[in-house]
C-alpha cells in the first residue's frame, strides 16, 4: 500500500517565553495507519497536538492537513476540515445528557445557525447521535447528564463526540490513562476497530498497548522527533533504547 | 491656572485615598477571585462609622483607630457568613456581593439616615503651597494614605501572613499542601480589604460627604484603578489610581467632570481589550 | 404525568391568568396591580436578557441596562425629537439597542468571565454618563418625556396605549412574542450551541463551533430583548431617563434572573415578579425592606444557586412519573419552561 501523508508537520517550533517546548518538529502521519506518539513527560507531545489543532499557534514552521495549510487556522476551522481530538483531561459537556453531547457534535456539521429549527427536526444529527449511542453501547445512559458518568464512560463519550463530527483524522491524547484493566481493554478494542476506518494518532504512555496497536511510532524527546518507524524498528533503535526504553529493557 | 493646580492637587490627594481603597479591592480579587460589588459600600460604611465615632466622642482622631478595627471585624464576619459558603461557585460572587451592597446601603439609610452630612476636619487651616492656600487636612490625608499604603506593602512582603497571602494567590493547592491555612488566609484577606476601604472612608470623611450612596460613585473609580493598573498588580493599582484622579481633576478644570469620567472609562475599556493585565504589565495577552 | 406535561400545564395556566388579569386582578386586589403586572412583565424581559447570556452562554453581563436605555431613548427621542409615529419609534428603539449590542458585543465577547462582566459595566457607564451630559438630546437628569402617539389611527378611530386595556394587551403581546422567540431559539441547534459554550468552550470549538460568533449572536439577541423591554417601558412611562442605564438597574436584572433561576426560560419572570411584589407590598410596611431583598439574594445564592426555577424543576421531577425512555426526548429537562 502506498502511504500518502494526511498530516505533514514541517519544522514546527513553539516557544513559551524563552523556553522551547517544540524545537523544530518534522513528521508526517500516513493515511491508513494508526500512528502513536510516545516520549517521556515534557517531550512536547501534547503541545504538538495543541499546535496541530489550533489551540496554540506555532512560533515557526507549518502544518498541512490533507494537503491544506492549517498553520494559522482557528480551532473550529480545523475541526471542520475533519480533524477531531480528545483531550488528556477528558473534556465533554458536563451539564448536558450523553445524547445531547453526541447530538450537538453531529449537528455541528449540519450548521448551528438555525434559530427556528427545533432539535427534534434535525433528522441527520438525530440519526447520527442514535447510531453512535448504539455503536458505543451508551444507549442505556442516553438521558444521563455527562457529569454523572463513570470515568471510562466519559472517555468513551469524548471519543463519541469526536466521531460525531465525522473526522478524517482523530487525535487521541492518552485515551486510557487512569483506566482500570477492563475499561482499558474495552477502549483499546474500540480504538483498534476505529483505526480500520479512520486515521488515528494516539499519544500513549502504556508502551505495551502502543506496540500492540500501532503501525507507526513517532518517538519524541525534548521537543523534537527522536525516531520514527514501525514498532519493530523502534524497538531495535539504539537511540530510543538509550533515551527512553532503556530502563525497561536493560 | 490656580484652579488647575488646586484641582490637580485635589486629584492627587483623592487618588491616594482611592489607591488605599482599591488595594483592598485588588487583594480580594487577586486572592479570592471575587469581584466585590460591595467594596464601594465598605468605604461608605467607613465614613459613616467615622461620623458615629465623632458624634459619640467629639474626637475625630479616635475614628482613625476604631473604624479600621471594626471594619476588619465586619469583613471577617462577612467572609465567614457570605463569601465562604459560595467559595466554590465564584460565578455567583458578583451577585452575592451585590446583595451585600444592597444590605449595607439600606442598613446605613435605616440607621444613619438618608440626609448627607458633612464632617469637619480635625485639622483646620491652610498652608501656602505653589502660591495657593491649601487645606492642611488634605495634605495630612495624602500623607496618611501614603503611610497606610506603605504599611500594606511592608505587611505583604515582610510578614509571614503577607507571604502566605502571596503564596495562596500564586497557587492555592500547593500552598495548602505546604500547611498554609488557606481558609484563614482568605478570611484575613477579606477582612483587610474591608479595613482598608473603611480606613479610606475615615481619611476621606472630612473632604467628602457622609452619604449612604457614596459607595456607588467610588466603586467604578476603584475598579478603573484596579483594571488599568492590572488586576492583582498592587503597585500598578496605586499608580493608576493617582494618575486617574490627577487626570480627572485636571480635566475637570477645563471641561465638564462627566466628560472627564467618560474619558477615563474609555481608557479603561481600551486597557481591558488590549492589555487585560494592565498598562504596567510587561507583555500583551 | 411526566415533568414535561406538568410544566406545560403550569405554563398554560400562567398564560391564561395573564390574559384574564385585567378582569381577575381587580376582583382580588387594587386595580393598580394590573399596571404593576405589566411592569413586571417588561422588567422580566430585561432579566431574560441577562439569563440568556448567563444561564445559557455562561457570560455574566452587568451592563444590560445599556440596551434597555437605548430602547427607551430610541422611543423617546423618536417621538419627542423626530416626531415619529408609534411603530417607527418602537422600531428605532429596538434597532438602536440591537446595533449597540452588535458593536459592544463585538468587543466585549472577546473577553470572558470577570473581564466580560467588568467591560459590560464600563460600556453601560460610558453611555450613562454620556446621556447625563448630552442634555439637548436626552434631557440629562430630568429625562425626556413625550406624549403618546396612537398605535393605529383610521380616520376618527384610534387605537392608543392611553387606553389602559389596550396598553396591557399590547405589552403582554410584545412580551409574549419575545418569550416565544426565546423559547424557539433555545430549542434550536443555536440554543444548544449556546449551552455548549457555557459548558465547555474549548470542547465547543473542538467540535467545530465558532465560539466567538456564538457568543456574539447571543449578545445581540440579548440586546434585542433588553431593547424591546426598554422601548416598552418608555411607552409604559411615557418617558426616558438616564437613570435607567445606571449599573444598579443592570444589577437588579442580574438579581432577578439568578433568584428566578438562570438557565430556565421563565425563571426571570418568577424572580422579577417575586421581587417587584415584595417591593410593592413591603415598601408600605417597612421603609427599609431593601435589606430583606439583599438577604434573600444572598440566601438564594448560598442555598439555591439554581434559583426558584431550579427548585420548581426539582419539585416537579420529584412528583412526576419518570419519563418513558424516548430516543428523541433529549430536551425534557430544566431548559423547559
Amino acid at each position: 500500500m502506498t502511504a500518502t501523508p494526511i498530516l505533514e508537520i514541517d519544522g514546527v517550533e513553539k516557544h513559551f517565553g524563552g523556553l522551547a517546548a517544540l524545537g523544530g518538529v518534522h513528521a508526517t502521519v500516513d493515511s491508513g495507519k494508526l500512528t502513536a506518539v510516545i516520549g517521556p513527560n515534557g517531550a512536547g507531545k501534547t503541545t504538538l497536538f495543541n499546535v496541530i489543532t489550533g489551540i496554540l499557534n506555532p512560533s515557526a514552521g507549518s502544518i498541512r492537513f490533507m494537503g491544506k495549510d492549517i498553520t494559522n487556522s482557528s480551532v473550529h476551522e480545523i475541526s471542520r476540515l475533519g480533524l477531531a481530538r480528545t483531550l488528556q483531561i477528558k473534556s465533554v459537556f458536563h451539564g448536558m445528557t450523553v445524547r445531547e453531547n453526541l447530538w450537538i457534535a453531529a449537528q455541528s456539521r449540519q450548521g448551528i445557525f438555525r434559530p427556528f429549527t427545533s432539535m427534534k427536526a434535525c433528522r441527520v444529527a438525530n440519526e447520527r447521535a442514535d447510531a453512535l449511542l448504539e455503536e458505543l453501547q451508551l444507549t442505556h445512559l442516553a438521558s444521563q447528564e455527562a457529569v454523572n458518568l463513570s470515568y471510562g464512560d466519559v472517555a468513551l463519550l469524548e471519543i463519541g463526540i469526536a466521531l460525531a463530527t465525522e473526522p478524517k483524522l482523530l487525535l487521541l491524547d492518552e485515551p486510557i490513562c487512569g483506566m482500570g484493566p477492563a475499561e482499558t481493554e474495552r477502549t483499546v478494542e474500540k480504538i483498534r476497530e476505529l483505526s480500520k476506518r479512520i486515521d488515528i494518532v494516539i499519544i500513549e504512555h502504556d508502551i505495551e498497548v502502543v506496540f500492540d496497536i500501532s503501525d507507526d511510532i513517532i518517538v519524541m524527546a525534548l521537543g523534537t522527533v527522536l525516531a520514527r518507524g514501525t514498532p519493530a524498528e523502534i524497538s531495535e533503535n539504539a537511540d530510543v533504547r538509550a533515551a527512553y526504553l532503556g530502563d525497561d529493557d536493560a | 491656572m490656580e484652579l488647575v493646580i488646586a484641582l490637580g492637587m485635589n486629584g492627587i490627594v483623592w487618588g491616594l485615598i482611592i489607591a488605599l481603597i482599591a488595594l483592598g479591592l485588588s487583594i480580594i480579587f487577586g486572592l479570592l477571585d471575587i469581584i466585590n460589588i460591595a467594596h464601594g459600600d465598605f468605604f461608605m460604611v467607613g465614613t459613616v462609622m467615622a461620623w458615629f465615632v465623632f458624634d459619640a466622642t467629639g474626637n475625630y482622631w479616635l475614628a482613625f483607630a476604631i473604624v479600621p478595627i471594626v471594619g476588619f471585624a465586619l469583613g471577617a464576619l462577612i467572609e465567614y457568613t457570605v463569601i465562604q459558603p459560595i467559595k466554590n461557585a465564584a460565578a455567583l460572587s458578583i451577585v452575592a456581593t451585590f446583595g451585600l451592597s444592597i444590605i449595607l446601603q439600606e442598613g446605613v439609610r435605616a440607621t444613619f439616615g438618608a440626609t448627607p452630612a458633612r464632617l469637619t476636619a480635625p485639622i483646620e487651616g491652610t498652608v501656602l503651597l505653589f502660591g495657593l492656600e491649601y487645606e492642611i487636612y488634605r495634605l495630612f490625608a495624602a500623607l496618611l494614605s501614603i503611610a497606610a499604603i506603605c504599611c500594606f506593602f511592608l505587611f505583604l512582603h515582610r510578614t509571614k501572613l503577607g507571604t502566605w497571602m502571596r503564596a495562596v494567590r500564586f497557587d492555592p493547592e500547593t500552598a495548602t499542601a505546604m500547611g498554609i491555612p488557606a481558609r484563614r488566609v482568605y478570611m484575613v484577606t477579606f477582612a483587610i480589604g474591608f479595613a482598608m476601604a473603611a480606613l479610606g472612608g475615615v481619611v476621606a470623611g472630612p473632604i467628602t460627604t457622609v452619604d449612604f450612596q457614596a459607595g456607588v460613585d467610588i466603586l467604578p473609580f476603584c475598579f478603573m484603578a484596579v483594571i488599568i493598573g492590572g488586576l492583582g498588580n498592587m503597585e500598578g493599582t496605586v499608580a493608576a489610581a493617582v494618575m486617574l484622579a490627577f487626570f480627572e481633576g485636571v480635566m475637570a478644570s477645563f471641561t465638564d467632570p462627566t466628560l472627564a469620567r467618560i474619558g477615563s472609562l474609555c481608557l479603561m475599556s481600551v486597557v481591558l481589550l488590549v492589555r487585560p493585565h494592565g498598562i504596567f504589565s510587561g507583555a500583551t495577552r | 404525568m411526566t415533568a414535561a406535561t406538568i410544566n406545560r400545564l403550569g405554563l398554560a395556566l400562567v398564560a391564561l391568568l395573564t390574559v384574564a388579569a385585567p378582569w381577575l386582578l381587580p376582583l382580588v386586589v387594587d386595580e393598580f396591580w394590573v399596571d404593576i403586572y405589566s411592569e413586571m412583565l417588561i422588567w422580566s424581559l430585561l432579566a431574560a436578557s441577562v439569563n440568556l447570556l448567563f444561564g445559557y452562554v455562561g457570560l455574566l453581563s452587568f451592563g444590560q441596562a445599556l440596551f434597555f436605555g437605548m430602547g427607551m431613548y430610541g422611543v423617546a427621542i423618536g417621538v419627542a425629537k423626530l416626531g415619529l409615529g408609534f411603530w417607527p419609534a418602537f422600531g428605532l428603539g429596538v434597532l438602536l439597542a440591537t446595533v449597540m449590542a452588535l458593536i459592544a458585543g463585538a468587543l466585549a465577547v472577546r473577553l470572558t468571565w470577570h473581564y466580560f462582566a467588568i467591560i459590560t459595566v464600563v460600556f453601560s457607564l460610558i453611555f450613562y454618563f454620556a446621556a447625563l451630559s448630552w442634555k439637548p438630546l436626552t434631557g440629562g437628569d430630568d429625562g425626556l418625556s413625550f406624549s403618546m402617539p396612537p398605535i393605529v389611527s383610521l380616520g376618527d378611530w384610534e387605537l392608543s396605549l392611553t387606553d389602559p386595556t389596550v396598553q396591557y394587551y399590547f405589552i403582554i403581546a410584545m412580551v409574549g412574542i419575545c418569550y416565544v422567540l426565546l423559547g424557539v431559539i433555545l430549542k434550536s441547534p443555536l440554543g444548544w450551541a449556546f449551552r455548549t459554550v457555557r459548558e465547555n468552550a474549548t470542547r465547543a470549538s473542538l467540535i467545530g463551533l465558532n465560539v466567538y460568533l456564538i457568543r456574539l449572536t447571543a449578545f445581540v439577541i440579548a440586546g434585542f430583548i433588553a431593547g424591546t423591554a426598554g422601548a416598552l417601558f418608555a411607552f409604559f412611562g411615557r418617558y426616558a431617563s438616564a437613570s435607567y442605564m445606571f449599573y444598579h438597574v443592570s444589577g437588579e436584572a442580574v438579581v432577578w434572573a439568578i433568584i428566578g433561576g438562570a438557565g430556565t426560560l421563565l425563571g426571570p419572570v418568577i424572580g422579577t415578579s417575586l421581587l417587584i411584589v415584595l417591593r410593592e407590598e413591603l415598601s408600605h410596611i417597612w421603609e427599609h425592606y431593601q435589606i430583606l431583598v439583599g438577604v434573600i439574594v444572598i440566601l438564594v445564592v448560598i442555598f439555591a444557586p439554581k434559583g426558584l426555577g431550579g427548585l420548581w424543576h426539582a419539585l416537579v421531577n420529584r412528583i412526576a412519573r419518570p419519563e418513558t425512555p424516548d430516543p428523541v426526548a433529549g430536551d425534557k429537562r430544566e431548559d423547559q419552561p
